[in-house]
């Protein structure tokens, strides 16, 4: 049943990719409403194939691959919405969109058997380190995406000559606004996220996952210090975003973990 | 019945022309009750800005409706109607439907894409209700060019890009901060310019002015004229820093503000940006600050570049907006001639079915006592006639929905079956 509705959702979302890919090439805006609205339908659906998976398993099912690109998926859209709802930034979608799609398909093509459930994960505190990483790297995402934004517009406005980017894109006071506010709530999530997995692993041995997300952690709290005390924005705090976004997709998918602490990156 | 437009714009007639058949406010409600009082007018309705005068209207006979608003033109306006002659176009029937949907969607403005022929629109549509000079024959359009214009706004950028360099200013603004509001105003130099973009930054929205200039006189006067505060000139590195938006006019022969100015004032502002736009000749401002982060520095050469993109966008945007009132005049087309089809069918069958029985009342004595089922068989016997007769005028009628001359080919098979209407 879950999985039927997660297909469900990747259909509902395709709507999303389409209304992208649309956008891209006619560097126009296609199709939004219908895409927005698939979004919000598929959003709810996703909702419900995660809680029945829950229900079906009796956990969360968020200690495989499956179900962590799946919630990742969630939670991305989950802050597209409610950015959009605050900024109604629609030009975000163009980013948003195809990211969903593509991890929510990766999540249903990768249904490898279920795994024995390793002892180490059933802990309390796996249950909170999954959810906060993930609305974090969410979060991060919006960064990522108002940064990338943030230096389109940028550069548009600095060449003088206005061409399509000018006219769909946002100003760059919200680009650097939504930037910020998503870092600055994307933060004590990874914060507590990454206690929390601390928390869980206790006593620890260091793997290669654990290290990259310190570092991850390090990037961000170098980037929000700068922008408190020195006033550091622009198209620098944009680079910086969109550096500790990469070094998340580095940390989520470069390494593979020997241990068994994350074993669903094999 | 059909619709009609007379009229001339800007593309037909120059100004000299376009004033003298000018409809001002307080005539519009004589002038609409005159053309009504014809019989041949059923509804009308009178369009006249600057830049056009038209009377739409809907008529009996297109062609006579057509003299009779030309002939009323010439005699509200006291012209020869020879002299207009060259000026006023008219059409008829789909042409009307394209026409008003594109004046509603400013796509025959003479700047493509302004937002103001709507609001124009709907204040002569009001004002004619209102008389009761339009009624059901012409509102439906009306309504649908309303929708048609929201529509081509919504789904095109045709208005959002500035055409004069003032409003590409503001609009420049407003891509770097998102808002004018709260934000503050430096005019370096109190020229006749800088006090117009100013005038205008506020009607944007802008709360904050300084003016600063080399004699401290004038930027007192202007200062007191536009609410603003008056800087002193050997202060201005003390206020520069809290300017969001810098207009510079000075007279200054060389730069007032160099790179190594620029990277100081984005110290002491701490990055926040800050929009500089250049008027003078010869420059104040050193063109390589605008490679500073944070700095966006606009001279009227870029201004006008802007204004000049913007032209193009708009002109691309119309081929979008165009598609969409051919789309949408089709659509709008095929209602009305549904509309139009329904009752002929519906007065057709009731005629005949009225026939029906008053004849079989007249001959219904003669037959005798009848049972139930002979009843029965009486009444399907004259129905199935009447269908089998009826048949092939109806689906001819229908099938002319999608038909240029329904209207007449309508009428005539109503003359052949005996229907006057």
């Amino acid at each position: 049943m879950s999985l039927l509705l997660l297909r469900l959702t990747i259909g509902f979302y395709s709507v999303g990719l389409l209304h992208s890919f649309l956008t891209i090439i006619t560097r126009k805006k296609t199709l939004f409403r219908v895409a927005l609205a698939g979004i919000c339908v598929g959003f709810l659906c996703h909702l419900l194939a995660i809680s029945m998976a829950w229900f079906e398993t009796r956990h969360p099912p968020i200690d495989e691959l499956q179900g962590v690109l799946s919630f990742f998926a969630l939670m991305i859209v989950l802050a597209f919405l409610l950015a959009y709802a605050r900024y109604r930034l629609d030009s975000l979608s163009v980013f948003v969109f195809p990211l969903a799609f593509i991890l929510t398909l990766a999540a249903n093509l990768t249904s490898e058997p279920s795994q024995p459930f390793p002892e180490i994960l059933g802990s309390l505190w796996l249950y909170l380190h999954v959810p906060f990483i993930f609305l974090a790297y969410a979060a991060f995402f919006v960064a990522f995406a108002s940064g990338l934004m943030y230096l389109i517009q940028e550069n548009e406005l600095k060449r003088r000559r206005p061409q399509a980017f000018y006219y769909r894109l946002p100003s760059l006071e919200v680009c650097d606004e939504l930037g910020y506010r998503a870092l600055s709530i994307g933060f004590p999530l990874l914060t507590l996220g990454l206690v929390a997995g601390v928390l869980w692993q206790a006593p620890w041995e260091l793997d290669k996952k654990i290290i990259a997300s310190f570092s991850t952690w390090i990037v961000y709290a170098v980037l929000i210090a700068y922008r408190l005390s020195e006033g550091l924005r622009g198209r620098r705090a944009a680079w910086m975003s969109i550096l500790g976004f990469i070094l998340i997709l580095a940390t989520f998918f470069g390494t593979r973990s020997q241990g068994s602490a994350h074993p669903f990156i094999q | 019945m059909s619709l009609l437009l007379v009229g001339l714009s800007h593309k037909t007639a120059p100004v000299e022309i376009r004033e003298r058949l000018h409809f001002p406010d307080s005539s519009l409600q004589e002038a609409l009750q005159r053309l009504t009082s014809q019989s041949a007018i059923a509804e009308s309705l009178i369009l006249s800005t600057c830049n056009r005068t038209e009377v739409l209207a809907h008529s009996a006979d297109a062609q006579r409706g057509v003299m009779l608003v030309r002939n009323f033109i010439s005699d509200f306006h006291r012209q020869p109607e020879r002299s207009l002659h060259p000026y006023l176009y008219d059409l008829t029937h789909s042409e009307v439907v394209r026409h008003v949907f594109r004046v509603a969607s400013s796509l025959d403005s003479m700047v493509l894409g302004e937002p103001q022929i709507l609001g124009q629109f709907k204040t002569a549509f009001s004002l004619a209700r209102r008389i009761g000079s339009v009624g059901d024959a012409l509102s439906p359009l009306i309504h649908r060019a309303f929708f048609v214009a929201k529509r081509v706004r919504s789904e095109t950028a045709i208005s959002s890009a500035a055409v004069s360099v003032s409003f590409a200013a503001v609009e420049l603004a407003r891509k770097i901060f998102d808002h004018l509001s709260g934000r503050t105003v430096l005019l370096m130099g109190a020229g006749k310019m800088s006090e117009l973009a100013a005038k205008h930054l506020i009607s944007q929205g802008i709360t904050q002015l300084l003016v600063w200039n080399r004699t401290y006189r004038r930027a007192v006067e202007m200062a007191r004229d536009l609410n603003g505060e008056a800087i002193p000139p050997e202060e201005l590195f003390r206020h520069v820093e809290r300017a969001d938006i810098l207009i510079c006019s000075t007279g200054s022969p060389g730069f007032i503000l160099t790179r190594s100015d620029g990277q100081r004032l984005i110290h002491l502002r701490k990055n926040r940006p800050v929009f500089i736009i250049d008027i003078a000749v010869p420059r104040d401002v050193d063109p390589e600050v605008n490679n500073l982060d944070n700095l966006f520095l606009y001279d009227i050469d870029d201004l006008q570049h802007v204004v000049d993109a913007n032209l193009k966008q708009r002109l691309r945007e119309a081929h979008v907006a165009e598609a969409i009132v051919r789309e949408e005049v089709q659509s709008f087309i095929k209602q009305a001639r549904g509309l139009d089809v329904a009752p002929a069918i519906v007065s057709l069958r009731r005629h005949w079915d009225a026939i029906r029985r008053e004849e079989l009342a007249r001959n219904r004595k003669k037959l005798g006592a009848l049972n139930e089922q002979q009843e029965a068989a009486l009444e399907q016997l004259t129905r199935g006639m009447l269908n089998k007769i009826l048949h092939g005028p109806i689906s001819e009628i229908k099938s002319l929905g999608q038909d240029p001359a329904a209207e007449q080919k309508i009428a005539a098979i109503k003359r052949m079956l005996g229907l006057k209407h």
